[in-house]
């Protein structure tokens, strides 16, 4: 009799289990439908918008109706050796500042990666300057790198030497302070990856008396490997945006990237039709980079 | 789960419902952050206690005023009564539709009697000798220059100075004195330097600057009635004049790469260069003394002659235009009936508005009141201005293509800079048909 | 972390944390100098060799919250006298203060910061929310189509935002969303969910799926595992999305310029333009910067815990 009435309660519990949960086919609908249809209807407009303008001579600021004009903009644009100087720009940027946020991030969450008073406190301070908006960020770092009454050249000496007007130097002065302002980022993530990887391999490879060089980069590269991928990709996505900074900082030609070029099209000259083709060029170059990124981060998790 | 989702949403829409609830009789006035919008604010709330009506003056930072402005019109947005616009944006602001025709408020009024003549025909007039008005001139300005005084007056300077030049050290009279006088204060190891000047290339400071020196060299942006610019743009005196820009340049405190208004005072009040460079409107923070600990020392001359002896300077300013999109358009018109009372424009004098009346600007005590408003004064009649035409940025933009990577990265040649940005202008010209 | 502490790893230990605090005074310096001007008189925020030592005042955050005006002469010394310690400090700088009848008038910073708030909190919480329930969604069960969608998502934040915003203008107006704060919190929640989704994936898979399964098979449902298991598993992943997510809300700058006027707008637009007497007034930007980054600062410092405890595993492993 308790036995049959164990079975019944085990039963009923199975069924008021199954009544009462969602079906994973429910949940899984449930939870991805609203996000995607929210990013659809939100990105929509504004991809059709481009799309339609980028084929047109249309400019938001006269009365005139927008005049079909077939790739005229795209092959404009790809025959002009300034815009090719700009995605110049913008690649020697992309990759010196991101580089440089990498071996910086990850240097320092290597160093962070073990335990020590104020821990806490410590990661946050060090979170701090990416906390600030750019606009600031580049305003008062143009300050500092003034040789006239910055503190950069008074405290390494380096009297009046110039960076932000020298055109040679001041793309890599304004990659610095993002530098500065995005190692942070990546050396959280770095950490939280550190994190994960489990004490009982760091434990084995020390009784296998395995060097700091292969622990590095047979067992904590490979396991930080899925984070540290998704911090490049979006730093890079960011980097290619950039505009903020070389623009407060600097005006040369030489720290024009294409975010500046496609402001000053669309903001300054109101060339709508124009700045919507040069913005496609952009995204499908940002696509193509993104795509070998996430290509290789998937390998990576097959491992 | 889900439902915290819509609480949130609610939560956010009834929050944003109760702070949309517009007040009536309200005006919003659109201008760029700087300190003549706090005088007008401080003017307007005399209008407020007069009437009632609510004036706000509205403002955002000088490198985002055009692009919140237009892309405001653009959109036909009635988030701004009036504005008071660059004097370049008459063009694209009549034809565009964007601003509100005020040829009968003016002819009604005879504003072309009230105020300056250049200032109608710069900040109101469009297109140029057209008899249409399309903004009501509120803020005069031109390009003007400070200097040390007593880096001047030092007679060992003088002595100095007149040693190897040959003639006495004072307020330039030309440019060619002005380059006299830059080099000779050039000293990098003592931290002290020659001039300053204007480069920024993100709007149109570094054009204002080269324009200041074109006209007075003779020289001409271009024909603004057939919109020929061969030869005149690229003519022999402008590219003396690039090339005397270029010189001054030279003589520029170190990383002057990117300098507009705040950079040029810093060159006075933190003591570095005998002559900057800069706006009218902003030589009251020079004036003061909390400011500027050499305000006692600092003197004020308008732009130089060029070596023809032809003398003019770069027009700033703006006037306040109606926009065609406001609710409240009736108001707004009143609002300006009342600005141009005589009472009202000496007040804005008084508060600190650079006003264009006639009458105000000749008056002695106008031209006393501070130590810059003699050269102010001279400069407003002899001020001439860039293209109004809508086009006018994609214009601009060019001219800062050209003209910076020659001055400040050393590119090229004058003449190269000025032929290409010839064709440059030619093409745009011709691709909206104006010629 | 090593567990294994012989005298060599001890040594390595100490310099990695003595490395650690060098690279952080180096790191932090341009911080503390913006968060010091925010307390010099005026004068001394661009001096060099820079005043390290000097007496502290908060004129700058008085003038961070009233509407100032130069002097056009020396003040009347009746009304000076009669002036409150805070507005004497103003007339000392050359300046006064905007007056309405009698009453200040105030700058719009403190709205600007409220707004912040509001819009930054909000949009979070939607982002953190949907990016953690659609992350989920995409690691445990099969999507058709997965890594296209994911790739969309992704793909939303590729475009720079100078070309999205005349659209982007148009499509607020025509629903009547511009100057809205519910308008930037849909906005952000926009921005925020594709970094959120990834990075909460990356999390997620971390987690095996074992854990799961033993809770299903113990009479959990999926729901009851995924509140119970998954996230607190996921909590360091929470707390990193949550953070970042804060922090890009919070100083979004682009959008919150050209989207939204008097009523909605944020302060990051506002900040960077103090230009007081046609001057760049260093020491009240850096006031302004100062209080913004404070609640940046206190929230991540709030879920410091969470951010470093990392994902821990136990003997379950591929």
């Amino acid at each position: 009799m308790g036995e049959a009435l164990a079975v019944i309660a085990r039963l009923e519990s199975d069924t008021r289990a199954a009544a009462r949960g969602w079906s994973d086919l429910t949940i899984r609908n449930v939870f991805i439908i609203p996000t995607i249809a929210f990013l659809i209807v939100f990105n929509i407009f504004p991809l059709i918008y481009s799309l339609g303008y980028s084929f047109t001579d249309f400019r938001a600021s006269v009365n005139q109706p927008a005049n079909f004009i077939g790739l005229q903009n795209f092959r404009e644009l790809l025959n002009d050796p300034n815009i090719w100087r700009n995605f110049t720009v913008t690649a020697k940027y992309v990759i010196v500042s991101v580089g440089g946020q990498v071996i910086v991030g990850f240097g320092m969450a290597l160093l962070l990666n073990r335990q020590f008073p104020f821990k806490g406190l410590v990661t946050t301070l060090l979170l701090l300057p990416m906390m600030m908006s750019m606009a600031v960020v580049g305003l008062f770092w143009k300050l500092l790198y003034d040789p006239s009454w910055g503190i950069i050249n008074y405290a390494l000496n380096l009297g009046s030497f110039d960076w932000l007007s020298n055109p040679d130097v001041a793309l890599y002065a304004v990659a610095i302070t993002d530098i500065w302002m995005w190692a942070p980022f990546v050396m959280l993530l770095s950490l939280a990856g550190l994190s994960a990887v489990p004490q009982h391999l760091y434990e084995a490879a020390a009784i296998d008396r395995a060097g700091a060089w292969y622990t590095f980069t047979r067992i904590t590269l490979p396991l930080v490997a899925p984070i540290l991928i998704i911090a490049i990709i979006f730093r890079t996505m960011e980097a290619f945006k950039s505009f903020d900074l070389p623009f407060i900082m600097s005006g040369q030609p030489t720290t024009e990237t294409i975010s500046i070029r496609l402001y000053k099209m669309a903001f300054q000259e109101w060339q709508t039709g124009r700045s919507s083709a040069l913005a496609y060029i952009v995204l499908i170059v940002v696509l193509a980079i993104t795509n070998i990124y996430v290509k290789y981060l998937n390998k990576v998790k097959e491992r | 789960m889900l439902r915290k989702h819509w609480t949130a949403l609610l939560a956010g829409a009834a929050l944003s419902f109760s702070v949309t609830a517009a007040s009536a009789a309200e005006l919003t006035i659109f201008w760029a952050e700087w300190d003549p919008a706090n005088y007008l604010q401080e003017l307007v709330n005399e209008y407020t206690a007069e009437t009632g009506v609510t004036v706000t003056v509205e403002t955002t930072p000088w490198t985002d005023f055009q692009t919140k402005a237009f892309t405001e019109f653009n959109a036909h947005g009635d988030a701004y009564d009036m504005v008071v616009g660059d004097s370049q944006w008459l063009g694209a602001g009549s034809t565009g539709g964007h601003y509100v025709d005020l040829t009968d408020f003016f002819n009604q009024h005879k504003l072309t009697d009230v105020m300056a003549p250049a200032t109608v025909k710069y900040y109101a007039e469009y297109p140029g000798n057209s008899g249409k008005y399309w903004a009501i001139p509120l803020e005069g300005d031109a390009a003007g220059w400070a200097y040390r005084k007593d880096w001047f007056e030092d007679p060992k300077e003088k002595e100095a100075f007149k040693a190897k030049y040959g003639y006495d050290l004072g307020v330039p009279e030309n440019y060619d004195q002005l380059r006299d006088i830059a080099e000779f204060f050039y000293r990098p190891d003592e931290k002290k330097y020659g001039i300053a000047i204007y480069t920024d290339n993100s709007y149109d400071a570094m054009a204002m600057g080269i324009e200041s020196a074109v006209f007075s060299y003779g020289g001409d942006l271009g024909d603004y009635s057939t919109y020929k610019v061969d030869g005149i743009i690229n003519s022999p005196e402008n590219v003396k004049a690039v090339e005397m820009y270029k010189a001054l340049y030279g003589f520029t405190p170190p990383n002057w790469g990117k300098t507009f208004f705040q950079e040029d005072n810093q060159a006075i009040t933190e003591d570095l260069a005998a002559m900057s460079m800069n706006f009218f409107a902003f030589f009251p923070a020079l004036d003061n003394p909390a400011v500027n600990p050499h305000a006692a020392q600092t003197g004020y001359f308008a732009n130089p002659k060029g070596p023809t002896g032809e003398q003019h300077a770069a027009l700033g300013g703006q006037g306040i235009s109606v926009i065609t999109y406001s609710q409240n358009k009736e108001e707004a018109m009143k609002f300006l009936e009342w600005f141009i009372r005589d009472d009202v424009q000496q007040k804005w004098a008084d508060l600190g508005g650079y006003t264009c009346s006639q009458a105000v600007l000749k008056s002695d005590a106008f031209r006393n009141a501070t130590p810059y408003n003699e050269a102010f004064y001279q400069s407003m009649f002899m001020v001439k201005d860039f293209w109004a035409v809508p086009e006018y940025a994609e214009l601009l933009t060019q001219m800062n293509n050209r003209i910076y990577p020659y001055v400040v990265g050393g590119e090229g040649t004058a003449k190269e800079a000025l032929d290409g940005l010839a064709a440059d202008w030619n093409a745009t010209f011709k691709k909206y048909g104006r010629m | 972390m090593a567990a294994v502490t012989s005298p060599g790893r001890r040594a390595y230990n100490r310099i990695a944390i003595a490395l650690v605090l060098v690279i952080t005074i180096i790191f932090l310096t341009p911080i503390y100098w913006i968060a010091s001007t925010a307390f010099k008189p005026r004068a001394l925020a661009t001096s060099v060799p820079p005043t390290v030592l000097f007496q502290p005042e908060v004129t700058p955050f008085i003038k961070l919250f009233t509407k100032r005006v130069q002097l056009r002469g020396p003040v009347d010394p009746a009304t000076y006298e009669a002036a409150p310690w805070w507005e004497k400090a103003i007339y000392d700088g050359g300046e006064r203060i905007l007056k309405v009848g009698d009453s200040i008038q105030l700058s719009p910073y403190p709205d600007r910061f409220l707004n912040s708030l509001i819009i930054a909190v909000s949009s979070t919480f939607l982002a953190v929310v949907m990016g953690t329930l659609t992350a989920y969604g995409f690691s445990r069960f099969r999507v058709p189509g997965e890594n296209d969608w994911l790739f969309f998502i992704l793909s939303t934040r590729m475009l720079p935002p100078v070309v999205v915003a005349i659209p982007m203008f148009l499509m607020y107006r025509l629903v009547g969303m511009t100057d809205t704060h519910i308008g930037l919190i849909i906005l952000y929640t926009a921005f925020n969910l594709s970094f959120s989704v990834w990075l909460m994936k990356g999390f997620m898979d971390e987690i095996p799926k074992e854990y799961e399964e033993a809770a299903l098979v113990d009479g959990y449902t999926r729901l009851q595992a995924f509140f119970k298991i998954v996230l607190p598993e996921a909590t360091t992943g929470i707390a990193a999305t949550a953070v970042f997510s804060f922090i890009i809300a919070w100083n979004e700058y682009a959008f919150a310029l050209i989207m939204t006027n008097r009523r909605a707008q944020t302060a990051p637009p506002f900040i960077p333009a103090q230009v007081g007497s046609g001057l760049t007034d260093w020491t009240v930007i850096a006031a302004g910067t100062f209080l913004f980054l404070l609640p940046v600062a206190i929230f991540t410092f709030a879920l410091r815990g969470h951010l470093l405890r990392g994902v821990t595993f136990g003997a379950i492993r591929k």
